[in-house]
C-alpha cells in the first residue's frame, strides 16, 4: 500500500469514526407532548376540559363509568330475580351473585377511570388562570361538576350509605384534589368520611350550578348540577333540597319529556344523534368516540334492526315484566326477543350500539321531586300526584289521583328501570335486596385489590 | 476476514514450531474435500514441530521441502486436522473430513471474529446447515434445543408469530427479554407491528437457508461489546458468502404437509345432554323449583323454546338432531411447498451468492397461510491488495393471511365451545349457522367460521436489509472496515370484514375495511480499526471503533365503514371514513466500542472489551452508560504437565465478568405525557398519559461465567461445562401506583433478580467409519429469581395470576390452592392458607362461599427447570438420518384460560372438556371435579386446579436423506443429488392436558405472563419430502 493511499485511507476512516452525532439523542415524541407543554393556553387547558368528559366515556367496552359501568354494576347488585345474567364476564357474574372479590375487575376498573378522570378536572381546575376571563367560570363549572359527580359515584359504590351509622367515622374513598405532578409517599392517601366527601361533592356541585351556562351543548349544564345536586341531596334524605334542586331542573323550562317513550332511547336509531329534549346529561357516543357501556351488557343483535348491538348478556326475566301494570302497554312490551324463536328477552332502551347513554332524563327530576313532596307533606313545583300523572301521561297511562309513598317508588323503578338507579335506591329507602339487608356490607364494592396492595394507608371494607 | 484468520493460523502454527530437522526432500500433492471431493485452497502443511510451512493454491496442490524423516501436518479451518509421516514418500495426496476439529472453527464475536480454540466468552454457534429446510416460519425457532442454554418457546400454531427467546433466562421483567439480533452487523427490527390480534414477527422476513451461522453470544464477555443492547443475549446471524472457484448451482424442493399435533376431546351431543341435565338439576334442587316446571333451569335449557332448542335450530329432540365436532371443522391438513435456488461462486477478486426462495404454508388451522418470496445478492470484491468492498442485500415479500388473537370469539379454536347439537350449516340458508339471513344469535357464540369465509385479514411486508462495507488493510496488522446497514421494512395490513360478520365485529352491519401502514427504517452504521500482532510469544488484537444506530417507524391507518355491498372491499367505496391516524416513534443509539485480546504462549488468554452507549430513551442526565468486561482462559492441554496424558486433547478453562444493559423499553419512558386523544364526539381534547421519572436510567445486568471446554479421545468427544450467574439491578419496573392519583403504573428502575444456571455440550463421534454416528447433546438448568422489587405487586396474565413474587421465579402462578371435590357433597375446596395467630398456616378448606378469603400462594412456575436438545446423526455410505430431539422440563402451563369455560363445571353453557364427566355425583364421589352446578362457581375460579405440568419432550425433527451415488449422478451431469424425508414435531411425550404443552397464549406478552393457554392452536406436524441438486 502507498504513502498517500494510506493517508487518505486513514484520513477518510478517521472522518467517519469521529463525526459526532451526539445531539442526534435529542428526540422528542411526535403524538405525544411533553406536559410541560401541554397546559401552557387556555386553548389547552379547554382541550383538557374535553379530556374530562373522554373520561367519563371509558376506557374500555364496558364503559367503566358513566358510560355503563356506573349504572350496570347498580343493577346487577340490587338484583333479585328480574334478571338473568348469562354472559361469561366473571367479574359481572360475581357482582350478580352477590360473590364479589377484591380483584373484581369492574370494582378495579370504575375506581382506575374515575380516579383518572379527576385527575384530568384537577389539571383543568390547577390551572384556571391560564384560560380566558370570559370562559373561566364555565371552565371552572364544567371541571367541578365531572370531579363532584364522579366523588359522588365512588361514595355510593365503595363506602357505607349516608345514614348507616356515623357519617364522620365511616370511610369512604380518597379525596385528591390538586393535579398529580410527581408520585411519592404522600400519594398514599387514607380515605376520608363519607361526610367529608359528600360535604366536598355538594360545595363543589353547588359551585358547578352557579357556574354553568343554562345551555352548554352536550356539556354540563346549570339544569346538569341542580339534577345531580337533587340525586345527592335524595341519597341523603335531605327531601328538602332535593325537591328543591328537582324543582330548579324542571321549572328551568329546558328539558322536556318526549314522546313517544321509544325516542328517549337508542338516540341514533330514533333521532340520528341528537339529543332527545329531556336528557339533561347524557354521555355522547358516535360511530368514533365512545362506548356505550349499557349496550355492551344489555343490547343484542337483533337481525331485523341494523345498528343494533351487544353481548346479550342481561336477560330480562318474567318477574319484572309482570310488574307493569296492565295497561302500560308502552313500557312492559319495551322488550324484545333476537328472534321469534329466541328464549331471551332483552330491553329496548340499549339495543343501539352507538346510542348515547342517558345519566340524567328528565323523569327522574318529576320521580324526585314527587318523592320529596310526598315525604315532607310539600308541593314545592307541583303536587307528587300531578308529577307522577306527568311521568305516567308520557305512557300513555290514565292518571292517578291518589298516590302511596310505594306507588311512587313503584312508578320510579319501572319508568328507570336499568337505568342504573336500583341499588342506591334499595338503600336509601333501606329495603332488602333478596335476603340481603340495605346495609348488607355484600352490597358495597371492594376496594380494588391493587390499591389495597400499593397503598397501605387504605382499609378494605368490612366486608371483604 | 475468514481468509485472514486462515491466514493468521496458518502463520501461528508455523511460527510456533521450533524443532529443526536434516536431510530435505520436496514433498508435493492435492489436498481435497472428503465431503465433495473439491480441492482446498489455503490448507496450511506445516512440518511437524519446525516453522516450515506452506498453503495450498487454488487446485489444492501443495509443495513442501521436508525433512526426510518428519511429519507433515494439514490443517484448515473447518476440517479436522491429518498428519502424515514421510516414510520416504514424496507425494501425498490428503483428504481433509470437515468438522471433526471444531475447536478450529471462526466464530464471529461482534465486529470481528475469533478462532473457538481461543475464545474466553461463551458463545454458541449453530451453522446453517443445521437449521436448513426446517418447515419453521421465521429462523428463531429453529434455534429450539440446539444451543444449551437457549429457551424457544414457538408459543402456538399460528403462522408468523412472534417466539418467546431467553437466552440464559428471564433477565427483565418489563423491559424485553428478546435477544438483540444482528444480520450482517445490522441489528434488525424484530419487534411486533401488527394490528391485528397477536404479536408479529419480522425475523419471518428472513430466509433461514440463506444463513450461513448464527452466534448467540451468551456470557458478558461476548455480549459487552454490544453494551446496552445485550443484556438479554445478542444473535449474530451470518449470511452466506461466494467461494472462489467453479459456480455452483443448487435447488432446492420440499412438499409436504402439516396436521395439528394434537385434539382435546370436548363431549359430544349425548354427553353433553348428560352433563347439563346434572348442571340443571342441581341449581333445580337449590332453587327448589321442580326440573319439569318451565321456569327451571332444567328446562331453560332442555324444555321447549329452551336453550338446546334455539340454538339447535329446533332439531335437538328431533330425527334431524346432529352432533357436531367443531374442533374438526376448524383444524385441517395444510400443504406446505418451499423452492429454493441458489448459486455461488467467484474468482479471486469477486466473490458472489445468490439465492432465492418461494415458500407457501397453510395453516392448521383453517384461514391461515403465509407466503414468503425472497432473494439475496451478496458480493465480495477485491478493488486492490489493500481495498476490499461488499455488500449484502435481501430483499422479501411475506404475505400472512392472519388469525385474530387467541382471546377472541374468531379465533377458530375457539369453536370448541360451541354446542355440538347446533348444526354446521343451516338447513334453511345453506350457509354456515350464524351467517344472515339465518339468526345471528346462533351458536351460542359467534361463529368464527364466519370470520374465515366473509372477512379477510392479510399482513404484507416488505422487507430490505442491506449491508455495504469497505474493508481498508493498512498493512497485514491493520485494518479498518466500515459498514452501513440497513433495514427497511414496509408493511401494509389490509382487513376486511363483511356483513355477515356483525356479531364479532359489531361495527360490521355495512361491512368494515381496515388498512394501516407501517413503515420501519432502520440505519445502522459501523466503523472500526482492527490491529494484530506477535511479539515473540505474545500475541495482541486489538478493536476500536463506534456504532450509530437510528430507527423510525412511521404508522398510518384508515377505516372506512357502511360499504355499498361485499363485493366492495376498499375504503375508497365506503360510505364513512370512520377512523384514520397516523403516528411516528424514534429512537437512536451511539455507542463507542473497543476490544482487547492477549495471547501469552498460545495459551494464556485475556479478552478485554468495553462499550459506551447513549440512547434517546433516556434523560439528559443518566443518556450515557458504561458496559466493560473482562474474561480470562487458560489452555491446560498446551502446558508439559498435561501434553503426557494421551486421551486428553484439549481442556480449557475460561472465566468472564462483565456488564451489559436493558434498554427495551418502548421509546421516552422517561417523559411526562401529555396525549390529544381524549376527544369527545368530535371536539379535540388530551389527556395526561404517562407520569414522568426524570432518573430513569438503564437496567444493567452483570454477568459471570465459568467454563471448562473439553475434548477427549482425540477430540472424538468434545464439550463444554458452564456456569453463570447473572445479577440484574436497576430493572426498569413498570410499578404499579395508586390509581387514585390518576395513574396506574410509572416506569422506575426499582428492584433486582438473578439467573443462575449450568449449561452443558457434548458432541461425540461414536462411530467414524463407513458406518458414521454422532451425537450432539446440550441442556441447560436455570433457577430464575426475583431478589427484590420493594413490595410492588405485578401481576399478568389470565385473570392475573402470572405474578412476579419476591425470592420466586419471574411470573409464578399465584392462586388459590385447590384441595379438590368434597366427598360427602360435591363442593370444590381450597386451603385456606391464611396465617394463624401462632404463624403457622391455616391448612384447613373452604368451599364456594368463602372463596374469597383464601390466601393465594405460589402453585406453579412457567420457567422451565430444564431445556436440551439431543441430535444424533446416522450415515451409511449414501443414506443419512438425523433425529432430534428436544426437551423442556419443570415448567408449568396456566389452562385457565380455557379451563374458566370449557373445564367449569358446567357454570356456562360452553361445551366441556370430557374430563369433566367425571364429575361429582351421588354414584361418583371419590374425583377431583366438582359438582356440575348452572351458572354457580363450583371450582371454577381461578386455582391450581388449572395449573398443569408443562413438561415435554419432543421428537422435533427426524429426517432420512439419501445422496444418490457419485457414479451414477456424474452421468446425469450433477455434483450432488439428495432426496429426503422430514418430520417435524412427529412425536411429543407430554402429561399435559392441552392441545400443546409449547404454549404461550398471544393474548398475553409480558414477560412475566408466560405459561398462559387461552385456546391456543398447537403446533404442527409436518411431513415433507425434499429434493436437493447441485451441478
Amino acid at each position: 500500500m502507498k504513502k498517500v493511499q494510506f493517508i487518505y485511507s486513514l484520513a477518510i476512516a478517521s472522518l467517519l469514526f469521529f463525526v459526532s452525532c451526539a445531539d442526534r439523542l435529542d428526540v422528542l415524541p411526535t403524538q405525544t407532548i411533553d406536559e410541560q407543554v401541554a397546559l401552557s393556553t387556555s386553548k389547552d387547558v379547554e382541550a383538557f376540559l374535553v379530556g374530562t368528559y373522554d373520561g367519563l366515556q371509558g376506557g374500555s367496552a364496558n364503559g367503566d363509568t358513566y358510560a355503563g359501568g356506573f349504572q350496570y354494576t347498580s343493577e346487577l347488585l340490587a338484583d333479585a330475580g328480574e334478571i338473568r345474567f348469562g354472559g361469561t364476564f366473571s367479574n359481572l357474574l360475581d357482582i350478580w351473585n352477590k360473590a364479589i372479590t377484591t380483584n373484581n375487575s369492574t370494582a378495579e376498573g370504575q375506581w382506575v377511570r374515575a380516579y383518572s378522570t379527576i385527575n384530568r378536572c384537577n389539571n383543568v381546575l390547577g390551572a384556571l388562570d391560564k384560560v380566558t376571563d370570559t370562559k373561566k367560570v364555565r371552565v371552572e363549572g364544567e371541571a367541578l361538576f365531572v370531579r363532584a359527580a364522579l366523588y359522588f359515584e365512588l361514595a355510593r359504590f365503595y363506602a357505607k350509605q349516608w345514614g348507616d351509622g356515623d357519617n364522620a367515622a365511616n370511610p369512604a374513598v380518597p379525596l385528591v384534589l390538586t393535579p398529580t405532578r410527581d408520585i411519592s409517599d404522600k400519594d398514599s392517601r387514607p380515605r376520608n368520611s363519607v361526610a367529608e366527601v359528600y360535604a366536598q361533592v355538594i360545595t363543589d356541585m353547588t359551585k358547578a350550578e352557579a357556574n354553568l351556562p343554562v345551555a352548554n351543548g352536550v356539556y354540563a349544564t346549570k339544569g346538569a348540577a341542580a339534577a345531580m345536586l337533587a340525586r345527592i341531596y335524595l341519597q341523603q334524605g335531605n327531601y328538602t333540597a332535593a325537591a328543591a334542586a328537582a324543582d330548579r331542573v324542571i321549572a328551568g323550562g329546558k328539558y322536556k319529556l318526549v314522546t313517544p317513550f321509544a325516542n328517549a332511547f337508542n338516540t341514533k336509531l330514533t333521532g340520528g344523534g341528537a339529543n332527545p329534549a329531556e336528557y339533561v346529561f347524557a354521555i355522547q357516543v358516535n360511530d368514533q368516540d365512545g362506548f356505550n357501556g349499557m349496550n355492551t351488557f344489555f343490547g343484542t343483535t337483533i337481525g331485523a334492526i341494523p345498528g343494533t348491538a351487544g353481548r346479550g348478556d342481561m336477560r330480562i326475566q318474567p318477574a319484572h315484566i309482570a310488574l307493569y301494570e296492565a295497561a302500560d302497554t308502552i313500557r312492559s312490551k319495551f322488550f324484545i326477543k333476537p328472534s321469534a324463536s329466541s328464549t331471551n328477552v332483552f330491553t329496548y332502551k340499549f339495543l343501539d350500539r352507538f346510542g348515547h347513554v342517558p345519566v340524567i332524563r328528565l323523569s327522574e327530576m318529576y320521580l324526585t321531586r314527587a318523592e320529596a313532596n310526598f315525604r315532607q307533606g310539600t308541593t314545592v313545583g307541583a303536587t307528587p300526584v300531578s308529577d307522577i300523572n306527568t311521568v305516567r301521561a308520557r305512557v300513555g297511562l290514565s292518571p292517578l289521583t291518589t298516590l302511596t309513598l310505594a306507588g311512587i317508588l313503584k312508578e320510579r323503578k319501572l319508568e328507570l328501570a336499568f337505568e342504573g338507579f336500583t341499588l342506591h335506591d334499595i338503600k336509601r329507602t333501606k329495603a332488602s335486596v333478596g335476603t340481603l339487608a340495605w346495609n348488607s356490607d355484600k352490597l358495597i364494592l371492594p376496594i380494588p385489590q391493587r390499591e389495597i396492595d400499593v397503598n397501605k394507608s387504605l382499609k378494605q371494607n368490612s366486608g371483604y | 476476514m475468514k481468509k485472514r484468520l486462515q491466514f493468521c493460523v496458518s502463520m501461528l502454527m508455523i511460527l510456533f514450531s521450533t524443532v529443526a530437522y536434516g536431510q530435505y526432500v520436496n514433498v508435493s500433492g492435492v489436498i481435497t474435500s472428503s465431503e465433495d471431493e473439491l480441492p482446498l485452497v489455503g490448507v496450511s502443511v506445516v512440518v511437524k514441530g519446525t516453522s516450515k510451512g506452506t498453503i495450498s493454491d487454488i487446485d489444492g496442490k501443495y509443495s513442501i521441502s521436508a525433512p526426510e524423516k518428519s511429519t507433515l501436518v494439514f490443517s484448515f479451518v473447518g476440517f479436522a486436522s491429518i498428519e502424515k509421516v514421510l516414510d520416504g514418500r514424496t507425494t501425498i495426496d490428503v483428504m481433509l473430513k470437515p468438522g471433526a476439529d471444531l475447536l478450529n472453527e471462526v466464530v464471529v464475536t461482534g465486529y470481528g471474529s475469533q478462532i473457538k480454540r481461543e475464545l474466553t466468552g461463551n458463545i454458541a454457534r449453530l451453522k446453517g446447515k443445521d437449521i436448513e429446510n426446517m418447515p419453521v416460519t421465521s429462523v428463531d425457532q429453529a434455534l429450539q434445543g440446539k444451543a444449551a442454554g437457549v429457551y424457544v418457546n414457538s408459543g402456538g400454531g399460528k403462522l408468523g408469530q412472534a417466539v418467546t427467546v431467553r437466552i440464559r433466562g428471564n433477565s427483565s421483567i418489563s423491559a424485553s427479554s428478546q435477544p438483540l439480533y444482528v444480520v450482517d452487523g445490522t441489528p434488525v427490527t424484530t419487534g411486533d407491528l401488527g394490528n391485528y390480534g397477536g404479536d408479529t414477527n419480522p425475523l419471518a422476513d428472513i430466509n433461514p437457508n440463506d444463513i450461513e451461522s448464527m452466534e448467540i453470544l451468551k456470557d458478558a464477555s461476548a455480549g459487552a461489546i454490544y453494551g446496552a443492547r445485550a443484556a438479554n443475549g445478542v444473535v449474530l446471524i451470518t449470511t452466506k458468502r461466494g467461494k472462489s472457484g467453479k459456480t455452483s448451482v443448487s435447488a432446492n424442493f420440499q412438499t409436504g404437509t402439516s396436521e395439528a399435533t394434537k385434539r382435546v376431546p370436548f363431549l359430544n351431543a349425548a354427553e353433553f345432554e348428560t352433563f347439563y341435565r346434572q348442571a340443571a338439576g342441581y341449581r333445580d334442587k337449590l332453587a327448589n323449583i321442580d326440573p319439569k316446571d318451565p321456569s327451571s333451569y332444567t328446562q331453560s335449557i332442555f324444555g321447549k323454546d329452551g336453550f338446546l332448542d334455539y340454538y339447535s335450530l329446533g332439531t335437538y329432540g328431533t330425527p334431524n338432531q346432529v352432533d357436531v365436532d367443531w374442533q374438526e371443522k376448524i383444524f385441517r391438513k395444510a400443504p406446505m411447498n418451499q423452492a429454493d435456488v441458489q448459486i455461488s461462486g467467484g474468482n479471486d477478486k469477486t466473490r458472489f451468492f445468490i439465492s432465492g426462495q418461494v415458500l407457501d404454508q397453510k395453516g392448521t388451522l383453517i384461514g391461515n397461510e403465509l407466503t414468503r418470496l425472497s432473494s439475496r445478492l451478496n458480493l465480495d470484491h477485491k478493488a486492490t491488495d489493500w481495498l476490499s468492498l461488499g455488500l449484502t442485500m435481501s430483499l422479501t415479500r411475506t404475505d400472512n393471511k392472519r388469525l385474530p388473537d387467541d382471546n377472541a370469539f374468531s379465533n377458530p379454536l375457539q369453536a370448541v365451545a360451541l354446542t355440538p347439537f347446533t348444526p354446521f350449516t343451516d338447513p334453511t340458508t345453506g350457509l354456515p349457522v350464524g351467517a344472515p339471513p339465518g339468526d345471528v344469535n346462533i351458536p351460542l357464540y359467534y361463529n368464527p367460521i364466519l370470520s374465515i369465509d366473509y372477512a379477510k385479514y392479510k399482513a404484507t411486508v416488505y422487507r430490505n436489509l442491506a449491508n455495504a462495507y469497505a474493508q481498508v488493510n493498512f498493512s497485514s496488522k491493520f485494518l479498518f472496515r466500515t459498514e452501513l446497514g440497513m433495514d427497511i421494512l414496509n408493511q401494509n395490513e389490509e382487513g376486511y370484514f363483511q356483513s355477515q360478520t356483525v356479531r364479532n365485529q359489531s361495527r360490521a352491519a355495512n361491512g368494515i375495511g381496515v388498512n394501516y401502514g407501517t413503515f420501519v427504517t432502520n440505519y445502522n452504521t459501523n466503523s472500526y480499526f482492527n490491529y494484530l500482532n506477535t511479539f515473540g510469544d505474545h500475541n495482541v488484537e486489538f478493536t476500536a471503533g463506534m456504532s450509530y444506530n437510528q430507527s423510525q417507524t412511521l404508522t398510518n391507518f384508515t377505516e372506512g365503514t357502511g360499504f355499498p355491498s361485499d363485493s366492495y372491499r376498499k375504503i375508497a367505496s365506503a360510505a364513512t371514513k370512520s377512523g384514520g391516524s397516523s403516528t411516528e416513534t424514534n429512537f437512536r443509539f451511539l455507542s463507542y466500542f473497543a476490544r482487547g485480546n492477549y495471547k501469552l504462549m498460545d495459551r494464556y488468554l485475556l479478552g478485554v472489551s468495553a462499550r459506551i452507549d447513549g440512547s434517546s430513551r433516556f434523560g439528559a442526565n443518566s443518556r450515557y452508560s458504561f458496559f466493560p468486561a473482562v474474561s480470562l482462559g487458560w489452555i491446560l492441554t498446551d502446558e508439559n504437565f498435561l501434553k503426557n496424558i494421551k486421551a486428553l486433547s484439549f481442556l480449557k478453562l475460561r472465566a468472564s465478568y462483565g456488564g451489559t444493559g436493558n434498554s427495551e423499553v418502548g421509546n421516552f419512558p422517561q417523559l411526562g405525557l401529555v396525549q390529544g386523544d381524549a376527544g369527545y364526539v368530535g371536539i379535540a381534547g388530551q389527556r395526561p398519559s404517562q407520569i414522568g421519572n426524570p432518573n430513569l436510567k438503564w437496567e444493567t445486568t452483570f454477568q459471570t461465567d465459568f467454563g471448562v471446554d473439553f475434548g477427549l479421545f482425540n477430540n472424538r468427544l468434545s464439550g463444554e461445562i458452564d456456569y453463570y450467574e447473572k445479577q440484574t439491578t436497576g430493572l426498569l419496573l413498570e410499578v404499579n401506583v395508586p390509581a387514585t392519583t390518576g395513574f396506574t403504573r410509572q416506569f422506575r428502575n426499582v428492584g433486582a433478580l438473578e439467573n443462575k444456571g449450568f449449561e452443558l455440550v457434548l458432541n461425540s463421534q461414536n462411530f467414524v467409519g463407513d458406518f458414521k454416528w454422532s451425537t450432539s447433546f446440550n441442556v441447560a438448568t436455570n433457577a430464575n429469581k426475583v431478589t427484590d422489587i420493594q413490595g410492588q405487586i405485578i401481576e399478568g396474565g389470565i385473570r392475573n395470576m402470572n405474578r412476579v413474587v419476591e425470592g420466586q421465579p419471574i411470573g409464578v402462578f399465584f392462586t388459590a390452592q385447590y384441595a379438590g371435590v368434597d366427598p360427602a357433597n360435591g363442593n370444590a375446596l381450597w386451603y385456606k392458607n391464611t396465617k394463624n395467630a401462632d404463624g403457622s398456616i391455616d391448612r384447613t378448606t373452604v368451599t364456594n362461599a368463602d372463596y374469597s378469603k383464601v390466601e393465594r400462594v405460589v402453585v406453579g412456575n412457567p420457567n422451565p427447570k430444564f431445556v436440551g436438545g439431543l441430535t444424533n446423526t446416522f450415515s451409511y455410505k449414501g443414506i443419512d438420518l438425523t433425529v432430534f430431539f428436544n426437551g423442556v422440563l419443570g415448567s408449568d402451563i396456566n389452562f385457565y384460560g380455557v379451563g374458566q369455560y370449557g373445564s367449569a363445571n358446567g357454570i356456562y353453557e360452553d361445551n366441556q372438556t370430557k374430563d369433566q364427566l367425571n364429575a361429582w355425583r351421588p354414584d361418583n364421589t371419590i374425583t377431583d371435579v366438582p359438582e356440575a352446578r348452572y351458572l354457580r362457581s363450583n371450582g371454577s375460579q381461578p386455582s391450581s386446579r388449572y395449573i398443569y405440568d408443562g413438561s415435554y419432550i419432543r421428537l422435533r425433527t427426524l429426517t432420512l436423506g439419501y445422496n444418490l451415488p457419485k457414479g451414477l449422478i456424474s452421468k446425469m451431469k450433477l455434483e450432488k443429488l439428495r432426496v429426503y424425508l422430514s418430520a417435524q414435531n412427529l412425536a411429543t411425550f407430554t402429561k399435559y392436558k392441552g392441545w400443546d404443552p409449547e404454549v404461550n397464549s398471544d393474548t398475553f406478552t409480558s414477560n412475566f405472563a408466560q405459561g398462559n393457554d387461552f385456546y391456543t392452536p398447537p403446533m404442527p406436524r409436518t411431513l415433507l419430502f425434499g429434493l436437493n441438486v447441485t451441478f
